[in-house]
């Protein structure tokens, strides 16, 4: 199976086309660059790299989230117009998962995002048999929640990925042995997006396919908290 | 005979996810417009944040509606289009992503629009443009005099120097308690008031072609005010009507100083105001008092709003040209001519 995989969620970009488990091509650039003018590009020319036309590929899989907002969009619109496009199978990976399959042998892998001001956008995987499995869901949490919710397993068990200095700190606090492996070392991958993909199951309604963001929009977040509701039957969007 | 080219648009610039398929530039064979003013109306106002998640939640759906309708194959297609700006940069990245991935699955040539030409070219659908044409564009993000000297050659003449008058609407609006997107309301209203209250009319006097419409904002919001400290009634309709008096006497004031600097044969009103009834009559009679030979041009009310059509009709002259963009476009939200 020829799997196309991208990932844009974060500040590193990452495009793969891997066939059975074997590199055809890789693109990534950690440096800063604008994802809407690469990423395309990008694509284009792994497929180039490949010898393959984008008609040739069997599977289309990106990392849906979470992670900046406007990062994420991008690499899921560009993934199912694509799918929608060429007929072809789409699947999501959580950008979580993505960076919890950088991590080495530990038992329990704990993928972070720093989401500023102490909060974190985290999960919990295991690693069996080769297949990661989630433990605790990926959520927008604050670090003193998350540290509290790993309280109970085995400190020589955990490995942090992907943490910045400043959430590094945080889990040295509460747990000086853990294995943590910095944000400068946690390039999410995208060779490893299309071995995650291999396993996964395509997406049922590619029209349905958005970003998994994790927090409500500020606007909707107060609009709710003002005691608002959902009228179970409004359209947000219409068509006229 | 020459063959007829068929050009995929879409538009995302700000609330509307909208995808059409034009055919030469003059025939809407589909122009699907998903609208979320429902969801905005919840905040009394666009929220950029929420604007980019709905767009991704529409594109493929908008794409297949516009496919479907037209009753086209991407073999029909010719090229694809696409606003890259003026905008909301997270709305606009939507659209231009979907268009730049349709363009690659498919091999098809990119061609990036400006959204104010594409408003303008909305009167390609009611009548063939006769160059040069002048063009006032109103809508919430821009208030704007062009003149059009050639296909795809614009010059602006005159732009707001603070407020969009769409803008102005919707926040007098608020003040009157009518919820974003308030011109609808406030021309009916202004249609059964009379204009009473005096407003001032900014830069009437003065010889360019700008436009001003903060310092009428203030004197409504203060009057509003005074009236309420000393719990005098105001009529709403009233209000409405000395708002709209005043902003149709600075529309048209600085239309016709424009006119009679460069004189042509087609005035198109185009964007969202254009769908202001005070508006259309006003213009009008102008035109009648001063008995100008002049084709006044409004686009239906369908296409005065944002919609994928209007990206389609000036698409065709970019692609007549071989104006073609690459992969590697991105947006340009302060986009201008
Ligand atoms: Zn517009």
């Amino acid at each position: 199976m020829k799997i196309l995989a991208f990932d844009t969620s974060n500040k590193p970009l990452s495009v793969a086309v891997v066939e059975d488990g074997k590199v055809l091509a890789h693109v990534e650039s950690s440096e800063n660059k604008t994802h809407s003018v690469t990423l395309l590009p990008d694509i284009k020319n792994s497929l180039a790299d490949a010898s393959l036309s984008v008609n040739d590929i069997d599977r289309i899989a990106v990392a849906d989230g979470p992670g900046s907002y406007t990062g994420v969009r991008i690499a899921v619109t560009v993934a199912k117009t694509l799918a929608f496009t060429l007929n072809k199978p789409l699947v999501g990976i959580s950008s979580l998962k993505l960076l919890a399959a950088d991590g080495g042998n530990e038992q329990f892998l704990i993928p972070l995002m720093d989401a500023r001001n102490d909060n974190a956008y985290a999960g919990v995987y295991s690693s069996k048999n080769g297949k990661l499995v989630n433990v605790i869901d990926d959520q927008h949490i604050t670090m003193a929640k998350l540290l509290e919710l790993l309280q109970d397993y085995d400190e020589d068990k955990l490995e942090f990925i992907n943490a910045t200095q400043k959430l590094t700190d945080l889990i040295r606090e509460k747990y000086p042995h853990a294995k943590i492996m910095s944000a400068e070392d946690s390039l999410p991958d995208a060779t490893k997006l299309a071995k995650l993909a291999e396993q996964a199951e395509p997406v049922k309604d590619i029209d349905s396919f958005v970003p998994t963001y994790l927090r409500l929009t500020q606007a909707e977040h107060d609009w709710y908290e003002k005691g608002h509701k959902d009228d179970g039957n409004i359209s947000y969007v219409e068509e006229v | 005979m020459k063959k007829d080219t068929l050009i995929m648009s879409f538009e995302s610039s700000c609330d509307e996810t909208s995808v059409a398929v034009i055919k030469n530039g003059k025939e809407i064979l589909s122009n699907i417009i998903a609208t979320q003013i429902k969801s905005h109306q919840r905040f009394g106002g666009v929220v950029p944040e929420v604007a980019s998640r709905h767009h991704v939640e529409e594109i493929t759906r908008c794409i297949k509606l516009a496919m479907d309708e037209a009753k086209v194959t991407y073999d029909d297609i010719d090229a694809v289009a696409v606003t890259y700006g003026p905008g909301l940069v997270g709305s606009l990245l939507i659209g231009i992503m979907a268009a730049k991935t349709v363009a690659f699955a498919h091999d098809l040539p990119l061609i990036k629009v400006n959204h104010l030409a594409g408003h303008i070219y909305s009167a390609n659908f009611v009548t063939d443009l006769k160059y040069p044409f002048m063009a006032l564009l109103v809508s919430g993000g821009h208030t704007e005099l062009v003149l059009v000297t050639a296909p795809g050659e614009f010059h602006t003449l005159g732009d707001t120097r603070d407020d969009a008058v769409g803008e102005a609407y919707d926040k007098i609006g608020r003040i009157l308690g009518i919820n974003y997107p308030a011109g609808k309301q406030v021309d009916q209203m202004a249609a059964v008031g009379n204009d009473v209250f005096n407003f001032p009319r900014a830069m009437v006097q003065e010889d360019n072609l700008d436009f001003s419409f903060s310092g009428l904002k203030s004197a409504f919001i203060n009057r509003v005010h005074h009236a309420d400290q000393v719990h005098e009634d105001l009529s709403k309709d009233d209000l409405a009507a000395s708002f709209q008096g005043a902003v149709l006497d600075i529309l048209s004031n600085k239309t016709f100083r424009a006119l009679k600097q460069h004189p042509v044969n087609q005035l198109v009103v185009a964007g969202g105001v254009a769908a202001n009834q005070g508006l259309r009559k006003r213009l009008k009679e102008e035109i009648e008092k001063r008995n100008m030979d002049m084709e006044l041009i409004f686009p239906p009310l369908r296409l005065c709003g944002d919609n994928a059509a209007m990206i389609g009709a000036i698409a065709q002259i970019q692609f007549e040209k071989g104006d073609f963009a690459d992969l590697s476009l991105n947006s340009d939200p302060s986009l201008d001519f």
